[in-house]
């Protein structure tokens, strides 16, 4: 089944927000792809896989960055799903007819992972990367601030 | 399919545009010499398109730095997450496995989503800073020549 992306998936961190849309758009293609039996669902199938990694190691930097508390776990819990993944991108690199299923397990694992593992990182990243992120322009207007308006006498 | 540079790949900052299409040119220099059966040509191009690309990568790292595009960290772990499956690649290559065809699929495939997505991200934090430092720098002329003839 087709995700459909909505408001509920997202963040509120655009560059990790855009990312997970982008990995929804392989999996809804191969669903596609699967249906009608066109095209080429190696092709996606592994564009998929790769993005996702790297969506990963993206994702764990920022959380490293942001010092995140549960990053151990986190990490865990991908590696555990990478191991899942690379079972069944090997039955499918052998022939087997398993990209659906594939695409299924990581739309079902992502969308959940969205709402109740990446939420609890979220607010980390927003006030110890966007924030300080925010507050170094706001200092840099302040100065500016005060340079073009210094107080009489 | 050889991968033709388009307006869609372009992010709107010369540099790195006209970098990201050096390295388009180098994947279809490589194709070209393989449809040419030219394997010395293959792997001398490859291996220039993988320097050029690993240089790039530094180039584009220290732009978004000097730009504190808050993703910077992020987004060089997935450099380095590509270089290292680059480096896969040379190995193979080195131990006398033909990757050519896979090495290209997976630059391709590779480039294409990084430059649509990832780097789209860091576009706005980069031109503002780049336009920051270009105004500075006007006025900075500005006032040396109105020392100067003013």
């Amino acid at each position: 089944m087709k995700t459909i992306w909505s408001s509920q998936y997202e963040l509120g961190i655009e560059v990790i927000d855009n990312q997970h849309k982008r990995i929804v758009e392989y999996i809804n293609q191969i669903h596609e792809l699967s249906h009608s039996n066109s095209g080429d669902v190696s092709e996606v199938l592994h564009n998929l896989v790769d993005y996702t990694y790297s969506h990963f190691a993206f994702e764990e930097a920022l959380m490293e960055e942001a010092g995140y508390p549960a990053l151990t776990e986190h990490q865990f819990t991908h590696r555990t799903f990478i191991k899942q993944i690379e079972t069944l991108k090997q039955r499918f690199n052998q022939g087997e007819q398993v990209a659906q299923e594939l695409a299924a397990m990581l739309q079902h694992w992502l969308l959940n992972h969205i709402q109740e593992d990446d939420s609890s990182y979220s607010s980390l990243v927003k006030s110890n990367i966007l924030g300080e992120h925010a507050e170094r322009h706001q200092n840099w207007v302040k100065k500016a601030f005060q340079q073009y308006f210094k107080s009489p006498g | 399919m050889s991968l033709v540079w388009s307006s869609d790949l372009e992010l709107g900052i010369p540099v790195i545009d006209s970098q990201h299409q050096r390295i388009v040119d180098y994947i279809g220099q490589v194709e070209h010499a393989q449809k040419h059966h030219d394997q010395a040509e293959v792997m001398e191009v490859l291996d220039e398109l993988v320097d050029y690309t690993l240089s790039h990568f530094i180039f584009e790292e220290s732009l978004m730095e000097e730009a504190g595009y808050p993703f910077c960290k992020a987004h060089q772990k997935v450099h380095q997450l590509f270089t290292k499956r680059v480096d896969g690649f040379q190995q193979r290559a080195k131990s006398g496995e033909d990757i050519t065809e896979e090495l290209l699929h997976v630059l391709k495939a590779w480039l294409v989503n990084h430059i649509k997505r990832d780097d789209r991200d860091y576009t706005a934090s980069v031109k503002a800073n780049m336009n920051a430092v270009a105004k500075a720098k006007k006025k900075k002329q500005g006032s040396w020549f109105n020392r100067l003839f003013g």
